[in-house]
């Protein structure tokens, strides 16, 4: 799935300019956020399937160049580190995706609204029912230690 | 402005209180994070009592310093002179005073004045030979609180009875009953009372919140005292109450159960942790806090009988007044 992202960190792109990451690229960020910072080798031994060194490192360079990695050349080998952190990204790709609900048909606002509704409602009755099952367990716990 | 000789110190009394209590409140407020911070190193009921104690400082230390040393000095050392003149500064600050206690005094006028009117339309629902500090409502909402300040009385709808077992019931009324103890609707009254600088602003929000939490917390852990099937029964009381819906609380002046959803997970894990004991009185530490308000009571005394104090203070007092 393609998210769509405001350049939030704007200095090299025109601000309307949108930052699409596909699966590779999220997972590639998804690392270089867990490591902080690293080479490719790094990422490509952190990844969770298994890709050629070369794909990691072509990957890389189009973040980099997307502006959301940064790069240093060390021994020979550029270390990355992310622009921007894993919360301003994931506020970024919300705010964005609200932006264009709220910009469309009155059907798809009213859409948009209850499906928070009901993802807030069922969050909290899920919350509640393992809230229950922690105790129920907690209960058992007792009842065999008796 | 030339004011007569008691309008002189009715203004006096409100800009000190102004000058005082904002810088008190200022010192307060900016401690507030690290101070939380501390509270949470603590046990919930030490906690709580160092928040309310912390929140109520500036205020309380600023009605001492005037009643206690700005009225006397006032009174024993200023001539009953007619020309003397109040300054701009003085009568600003006094009407900044002036303000924030009406405000102060507005909001908690309003919050007993509603409480009582909460009280007597939960009574009236209520068969009278069970109205003497137990409520039952027929409410279509899901209500458990302590609700009054002087004689607080257990509030509860037939829909919580209803959906709690009888265990349950024994859980939550005596965590209610510990908020009854520790008289938490008085300290959330005394909170209403004692202003904050900028009213609107809000600068104790902060303090009161993790009192509240810990006020809560604390309850808990007397209600349940150590016994873990009763940790239990409290902890499933809380989801029930959760799940018949949290509804915000129509006066300041209650204790809910669930007065608030967003620490229920925190609650219901402490509880099902082994559970706490009550705190008892810790000799040692009560011992200490008595010794140290005799010594600054002692202090206070002292400045008050020396006459210089009275008179450095009234001579600071003749700097705000021009």
């Amino acid at each position: 799935m393609n998210h769509a992202l405001r350049q939030p960190w704007g200095d090299e792109r025109p601000s309307s300019a949108r930052v699409f990451l596909g699966p590779l690229e999220e997972d590639v960020m998804d690392v270089v956020w867990r490591l902080g910072a690293g080479n490719v080798r790094d990422v490509v031994r952190h990844m969770e399937r298994n890709l050629a060194y070369t794909t990691i490192m072509t990957t890389l360079d189009r973040l980099y160049k997307k502006g959301l990695l940064d790069r240093e050349l060390t021994d020979r080998a550029f270390v990355y580190s992310a622009k921007v952190t894993r919360e301003e990204w994931d506020r970024r790709r919300a705010g964005e995706m609200m932006a264009g609900f709220l910009q469309g048909p009155e059907e798809s606002q009213h859409l948009l609204l209850s499906c928070l509704v009901d993802a807030v409602g069922t969050h909290d009755a899920m919350l509640l029912d393992e809230l229950e099952r922690k105790i129920r367990n907690k209960r058992e716990e007792l009842a065999r230690a008796k | 402005m030339i004011l007569p000789y008691y309008m002189r110190l009715l203004c006096l009394c409100l800009a000190t209180f102004f000058v005082v209590h904002a810088l008190g409140w200022l010192a307060v407020r900016s401690m507030a994070a690290a101070v939380v911070r501390i509270a949470g190193t603590m046990r919930p009921r030490m906690a709580s009592r160092f928040l309310f104690a912390l929140r109520m400082a500036p205020a309380a230390v600023t009605v001492f310093l005037i009643v206690g040393f700005c009225v006397p000095s006032y009174v024993w050392l200023e001539p009953d002179l007619a020309t003397e003149r109040v300054g701009w500064f003085c009568l600003l600050a006094a009407a900044s005073g002036a303000a924030v206690w009406a405000v102060a005094l507005l909001r908690s006028t309003a919050a007993v004045v509603l409480t009582g009117r909460y009280m007597r339309r939960c009574q009236a629902q209520t068969p009278r030979e069970r109205a003497d500090d137990f409520v039952v409502v027929k409410d279509s909402a899901a209500v458990m609180a302590m609700a009054g300040v002087m004689r607080p009385k257990l509030v509860v709808s037939q829909m919580v009875l209803d959906a709690l077992s009888i265990e349950q019931q024994q859980a939550a009324f005596r965590h209610e009953a510990a908020h009854r103890t520790s008289r938490d609707n008085l300290k959330r009254l005394l909170f209403l009372l004692s202003p904050d600088v900028a009213p609107f602003v809000g600068g104790s929000r902060r303090l009161e919140r993790a009192w509240a939490t810990f006020t809560e917390w604390a309850a808990d852990d007397e209600a349940v005292d150590g016994d873990q099937e009763r940790a239990l029964s409290l902890a499933s009381a809380l989801v029930r109450v959760a799940k018949l819906g949290v509804q915000g609380s129509p006066t300041h002046l209650l204790c809910s159960l669930m007065e608030d959803d967003r620490d229920l997970e925190t609650r219901v894990d402490r509880l099902l942790r082994a559970p706490a004991y009550a705190e008892k009185p810790m000799a040692p530490v009560v011992a200490f806090m008595r010794s140290a308000g005799l010594v600054i009571g002692g202090a206070a005394a002292t400045l008050l009988l020396w006459p210089q104090s009275l008179g450095g203070i009234h001579r600071l007092l003749e700097h705000l007044i021009q």
